[in-house]
């Protein structure tokens, strides 16, 4: 296989680092997406099609990023783009907000099986920081309970009091408990009695640099009771999985009901728009709190998210998605073990997280990693990966054949590991 | 804000440990740290750091601990800091015989560091010195970044969250340093590390000083590739959370 290269790519990141802070910043950058090394990579898109984009130098991708998410049908959907082509060509950021809003809190209401309300944003941290909000003014207490290894957002009150830009104060009220410990859990309940507003937690922990950990059994319904009997708010943040696992919600799929879902990258397709989904006995608090935004109320999102949501729905939601994550984590494993590599593949299959285990330094992952990206499959190093339901046979196929040379290159480079 | 312990333990063990690295390749340096006979200062901090600087045959070196000839009495962390800052003089309580050092070499000693260490726009254009000045700069960071990990509030919530292992701190090239970590202790050994789990590198002597200076944008830099980071990437994290720490004491 031809390894890529990517001079156009350096030439803009120059460019870039020039006007704008850290070059590329946020998740995206080289620097946060860990990029190792820079060179491996691919800096910035020129277009984008179904399973792939292209780079500046012309190289395609067959990508596993899908925008950290937000790509779950495919990019540049025929009738998603559609959709909002032409509600476009009708209006979009107006005064008075498009009746789309109330088609589309309609049918997230009727999809979400926990929903009885939607409250639209644009990331998934304005509806985490919401939910934390309207847990604080529903119980008038402060306190909120982590899971250990999380990420809400980019927030203050996500934060940890040694980050410079963040107040002492402003993360003083947050408890940490690791996932699955029912035990941890009930204690901090006990030792913070009636001074807890919510409990926060992604579906599964998806965190990185660790092997994912999904629920054990009974898990969830025993953090439901826990919440229910000491007046907790029980907040799901579905930012990342939501839409991937169950259209219906994470907290359907894994057999309980959350007060409040916070969705995100799933629900339109790419196009901008977050939601915060609640039960009715929180409709009254969650509308007198003083939240809103510019952009928040733009038509041409929601009517993505119309066809966007209703494509999903006729492709075979989630389920689809874990079986086309389940084929390219067995098409991965398999090329592992052939070459004598100890990976781990974590979490759900559909966000599959993938480590290296024969060294503690993360280093071969990291070379590998980079082999596979020169080779035109997108991925990352420390980050679970999504699928999108463009994926094809020829590209899963493809993906396993690149993960095989990607290993031999890695292997055949560290003799002192792999011996034959 | 500066916690004046963490400050104490800064001034010992990184500004003056700093002289270590002076003594090896400033030539008046090491002339002055070979007097006819070994001499050696200790520093006691009430309710802080103590440690003993010994001079003998051109070299310096810190141990922990007291037991100098020369002994310097400070009753608190405050004082010890004022006294490195230059505006407090303590009293000698023992190994008067050899004051001369204390108040001619030694004060030499400091005032050629304070060069290298502030140093002005003149002087840095010599290639030569600009580099010199950088590797003191380097270990001195090196250094500060255990002493705030093990004695800052904010720095020790950082430590706590570092994985055990060692870092490889370096500017490509140049001097390195590794800085052990383990349950949150944070050591520094100005040397080469011998088998890291993360690395910091600098590309070159020009970026790290932008950096150290605060002309250069470390993400900016880490994005084009002037600064590498790789291997177990949370430690990296975590100690960059203390390098902004390190900022709030020395600038």
């Amino acid at each position: 296989m031809n390894t890529y290269t990517y001079p156009k790519n350096d030439e803009m990141l120059q460019r870039a680092s020039k006007v704008i802070p850290a070059g590329v910043y946020g998740h995206l950058g080289p620097a946060e997406g860990c990029f190792i090394p820079i060179s491996a990579y691919p800096k910035f898109c020129d277009h984008a099609k179904g399973a792939y984009f292209w780079d500046l130098d012309g190289n395609r991708f067959i990508d596993y990023m899908c925008a950290y998410g937000p790509n779950i049908l495919g990019y540049c959907d025929d009738d998603v783009d559609a959709a909002a082509k032409a509600q476009m060509d009708v209006a979009n950021c107006t005064t008075s907000p498009s009746y789309k809003m109330v088609e589309f809190a309609e049918l997230l209401t009727d999809t979400v099986s926990m929903a009885d309300w939607a409250f639209f944003a644009k990331n998934g941290g304005d509806v985490t920081t919401l939910a934390m909000l309207t847990a604080r003014a529903a119980t008038g207490k402060k306190k909120i309970i982590f899971v250990k290894g999380y990420y809400h957002g980019v927030a203050q009150w996500t934060q940890r009091a040694d980050a410079p830009w963040v107040l002492k104060g402003e993360v003083e009220n947050n408890l940490m408990v690791d996932f699955n410990d029912i035990a941890g859990l009930k204690k901090i309940i006990e030792e913070n009695k009636d001074d807890i507003a919510c409990f926060i937690s992604t579906p599964y922990m998806h965190g990185n640099f660790v092997d994912n950990v999904l629920p054990a059994d009974g898990y969830w319904q025993a953090v439901r009771k826990l919440c229910t009997d000491n007046g907790i708010v029980l907040i799901i943040d579905d930012v990342r999985c939501g839409f991937r696992l169950d259209v219906a919600g994470s907290d359907h799929y894994y057999g309980f009901e959350a007060d409040m879902l916070c969705l995100c990258k799933g629900i339109a397709n790419g196009y901008n728009v977050s939601a915060l989904c609640g039960k009715d006995f929180l409709k009254p608090v969650v509308s007198s709190i003083t939240y809103t935004g510019s952009y928040w109320m733009s038509a041409v999102p929601f009517a993505a998210g119309i066809a966007s949501i209703n494509k999903m729905k006729a492709l075979g939601g989630g389920a689809k998605h874990l079986e086309l994550g389940r084929r390219v984590c067995d098409g991965v494993a398999k090329a592992a073990k052939e070459n004598g590599v100890n990976l781990s593949i974590s979490g759900e299959p559909c966000m599959f997280y993938m480590i290296i285990k024969d060294d503690d330094s993360l280093l071969l992952h990291q070379e590998w990693i980079a082999e596979v990206v020169k080779r035109g499959v997108f991925m990352t190093n420390h980050h679970n990966h999504f699928t999108n339901l463009a994926l094809s046979d020829e590209d899963i196929n493809y993906t396993a054949e690149v993960a095989d040379e990607a290993f031999k290159v890695m292997t055949k480079n560290h003799p002192e590991i792999y011996k034959k | 804000m500066k916690d004046q312990n963490a400050l104490a333990y800064i001034n010992m063990f990184a500004v003056l440990k700093d002289l270590e690295k002076l003594c090896e390749f400033d030539e008046r340096a090491k002339e002055l740290a070979s007097p006819a006979k070994p001499v050696s200062i200790s520093f006691n901090v009430g309710n802080g750091p103590q440690a003993t600087l010994s001079f003998e045959n051109g070299k310096c070196t810190m141990t922990e601990g007291l037991g100098g000839q020369i002994k310097l009495k400070l009753a608190s962390p405050e004082a010890f800091n004022q006294m490195i800052d230059g505006v407090k003089n303590p009293l000698p309580y023992g190994g008067f015989t050899k004051l001369k050092f204390l108040m001619n070499d030694f004060k030499e000693l400091t005032d050629i560091m304070n060069r290298y260490l502030r140093a002005d726009e003149t002087s840095l254009k010599d290639r030569k010195f600009f580099e010199k000045s950088t590797t003191m700069m380097f270990y001195l960071i090196a250094s500060a970044l255990s002493a705030i990990g093990n004695n800052d509030e904010l720095g020790k919530l950082s430590a706590s969250k570092i994985p055990d292992g060692s870092i490889a701190m370096e500017i490509a090239g140049g001097p390195c340093a590794e800085i052990v970590v383990k349950g949150g202790h944070m050591t520094t050994i100005c040397q080469k590390a011998k088998n890291p789990r993360a690395y910091m590198i600098f590309g070159d002597f020009d970026t790290a000083r932008g950096l150290f200076d605060g002309t250069v944008e470390s993400m900016s830099a880490l994005a084009v590739g002037k600064i590498v980071m790789k291997g177990y990437i949370p430690m990296i994290d975590n100690l960059n959370r203390i390098l902004s720490r390190v900022a709030v004491y020395l600038a």
